[in-house]
């Protein structure tokens, strides 16, 4: 490893080794404000060494790693997300667990294992990236010691999110029969006919399990139930950061191995994502709990998030600007998705997630603040101008007309349409004035207040002045 | 058909099904005794294609090791009134004849291997050395990322069995 290799993985060095420091700190101290402010700080080190990092240049390490802008992007996004959800966990969990030191450990490898996938290009990477961070997700969902809903969720999200694994595993396994390599860039002159079926069988079982992970229609089941089971910051974080690593992984493989110049398969993702839009939406329409109801919308906004993949992976396609609309999505995606999980954790009482709509009857005149970072929220999953959801759909609906793939950009000009019932649904339980007058507030949770005013004022903030996240994520294409 | 493609598809065969038989018991010692049958398979079919490594690893960790210790778990749960009526029932043929068929089956390969003139192992014979220059070469991040696996799982399994312990040790004091 040379040293400016060294100087690329400096974020990856400092996630770990903090690992490794906050383990001996938790197992010496046992304090939760140490490991609480531990795992703070190892993560905002990580970020702070991005900039030294960058300037280090792509660097492919030992052909398993590459470490280029796209990576590092994805760092900082996954960073930013896990912070987030630290702050969020940290008033939370008291009433939920005797013993809390241990979610913030598990809270950094599981970033560790996001950031890595997202800089994957070889099968071995993908594979121990991703299930470092699947597994750390397991007990992050079951972490609550007293309720059995979250152990529900975790053994649901452990089986099935295994069964998804191994597939993904044959898939491997098939592409490198074919192949006779792990890496991602694949030499097609050399294959023959019967070597091409192999690989595209292989790719199909590959993309299964990858949607699986992304819950897309048809491989959507678990999504709702997983949500709904699990402590609500880390259903944001299973929401953004896990869907988030498995599309970046998904996204440079495509673009390394021409996967959608197979027909079959470029036709395949296009029905997959129509379905995921239309059946997210429609499935959306009668929830009356807001976690499942998130599930179901995140099932459509991920459908949306495969435009960029169509428009970057086709033959046809342009791969800068699918990659661009693709990361400002999920920028877009991460914002709002947190801002109305952080809401929820907020509101959250010491036993019950504030999951059903009809604890945010009236919300408006009892928790102004919060109240208007979920409308901001729910608005800006809508995809309403002025937010940063408006401009993360003009980019895909942008990214559909350039790629000229009209039945996705009819899907979703459809799903919006529906969308929009659901979303204003929430807003208009919150502005209704209660008719047994207005209680009073519950108790603070300043620190949880501020992320979600900060995600909030965020997600504002971009929708007003997008230029700050679109020039972050021009020219990155891995 | 030549002896290699022989010695390929009879364990390979095996192991088919004995995973079979895995997945279609109901009794989870038995669907074990299995799984312990298909691993020792899918060894037969590392030695033979020149991974005597691989093979031995694949004994001694999963077939050895893992399985070992989940029929410890296994036949250690639920020690009642009708433990000792079970293990009679463990030593009748039905529980082990058909595995230990299939076992022999396995033993005829090996024992075939062994006595050929050694042309039947296809391919370079990997060794621990070149394993072992591999993940300390190329693949030590790899390495290095299993390591933060096994860290989770471990992590994990600390938080969630420690509340099953107190929940017992509540119990008995």
């Amino acid at each position: 490893m040379t040293a400016l290799q060294a100087q690329a993985l400096l974020p990856y060095f400092v996630l770990s080794g903090g690992i490794v420091v906050l383990l001996l700190l938790v197992a010496w101290l046992r304090s939760e404000v140490v490991a609480f402010g531990g795992a703070v700080a190892v993560l905002v080190g990580a970020l702070a060494t991005v900039p030294w990092a960058a300037q280090a240049g792509p660097q492919l390490i030992d052909g398993m790693v590459k470490i280029d802008g796209y990576a590092l992007f994805f760092l900082a996004l996954f960073v930013l997300t896990a912070i987030a959800t630290a702050v969020l966990s940290y008033r939370y969990l008291g009433p939920r667990a005797v013993h809390r030191q241990e979610f913030y450990i598990l809270l950094v490898i599981a970033t560790l294992g996001a950031c890595v996938t997202a800089t994957a290009a070889h099968f071995a990477g993908f594979l121990l990236g991703l299930e470092v961070l699947s597994v750390s997700l397991y007990a992050m969902i079951a972490y609550p010691e007293e309720a059995k809903p979250p152990l529900e969720a975790a053994i649901k999200y452990l089986v099935l999110s295994g069964a998804a694994s191994s597939t993904m595993l044959f898939g491997m396994a098939a592409i490198y029969l074919a192949n006779g390599t792990l890496a991602f860039g694949y030499d097609g002159a050399g294959l023959t006919s019967s070597d091409r079926a192999i690989l595209a069988l292989g790719q199909a079982m590959l993309l299964a399990g990858v949607f699986f992970k992304l819950s897309l229609v048809p491989f959507h089941m678990w999504t709702p139930d997983v949500y709904q089971g699990a402590p609500a910051p880390v259903a944001g974080f299973v929401a953004t950061v896990s869907k988030g690593a498995v599309f970046a992984v998904l996204l440079r493989y495509a673009l390394a191995s021409d996967l959608l110049d197979t027909d079959a398969l470029h036709a395949v993702v296009v029905v997959i994502a129509v379905l995921s839009m239309l059946g997210g939406n429609l499935l959306a329409l009668l929830q009356t709990n807001l976690k499942r109801l998130l599930a179901y919308s995140s099932i459509a906004h991920l459908g949306y998030l495969l435009i960029a993949l169509v428009l970057a992976g086709a033959a046809n396609g342009n791969p800068d600007l699918g990659v661009e609309t693709g990361l400002v999505y999920l920028v877009g995606y991460f914002l709002m998705t947190l801002a109305a999980f952080g809401v929820m954790t907020v509101l959250s009482g010491e036993r019950e997630d504030a999951e059903e709509l009809d604890a945010y009857d009236g919300l408006l005149w009892r928790r102004p603040v919060l109240a208007t970072v979920l409308v901001v929220a729910a608005l800006s999953l809508a995809g309403i101008p002025l937010t940063v959801g408006f401009i993360a759909k003009f980019y895909v609906v942008n990214a559909g007309v350039a790629g000229a793939a009209w039945a996705l950009v009819w899907a979703l000009i459809v799903g919006s349409a529906i969308g929009v019932y659901y979303y204003l649904r929430i807003v208009f339980a919150m502005i209704a004035r209660p008719a047994d007058g207005v209680d009073a507030a519950a108790g603070a949770h300043w620190e949880g207040l501020v992320t979600a005013v900060v995600l909030g004022v965020a997600t504002v903030a971009l929708g007003v002045y997008p230029s700050a996240v679109i020039e972050l994520a021009q020219g990155l294409a891995p | 058909m030549t002896t290699d493609l022989v010695l390929f598809w009879v364990p390979a065969l095996v192991a088919l099904i004995a995973t079979l038989m895995v997945i279609t018991r109901k009794n989870a010692s038995r669907a074990l005794i299995y799984l312990v049958v298909s691993l020792l398979a899918v060894a037969v079919i590392f030695f033979v294609l020149g991974a005597p490594f691989a093979a031995a690893l694949e004994v001694v960790v999963y077939a050895g090791a893992i399985v070992v210790l989940f029929l410890f778990v296994v036949m250690m749960l639920n020690l009642g009134r009708s433990s000792v009526l079970r293990e009679t029932r463990w030593l009748q043929p039905g529980m082990w004849a058909f595995p230990f068929i299939l076992v022999f089956v396995l033993a005829i390969v090996m024992f075939n291997v062994f006595a050929g003139s050694g042309d039947e192992t296809k391919g370079q014979e990997v060794g621990p050395k070149a394993v072992g220059a591999e993940l300390f070469g190329p693949y030590l991040l790899a390495v290095e990322l299993a390591g933060f696996l096994l860290l989770a799982a471990l992590v994990g399994a600390y938080h969630l069995g420690r509340r099953y312990l107190e929940e017992r040790r509540e119990e008995a004091g």
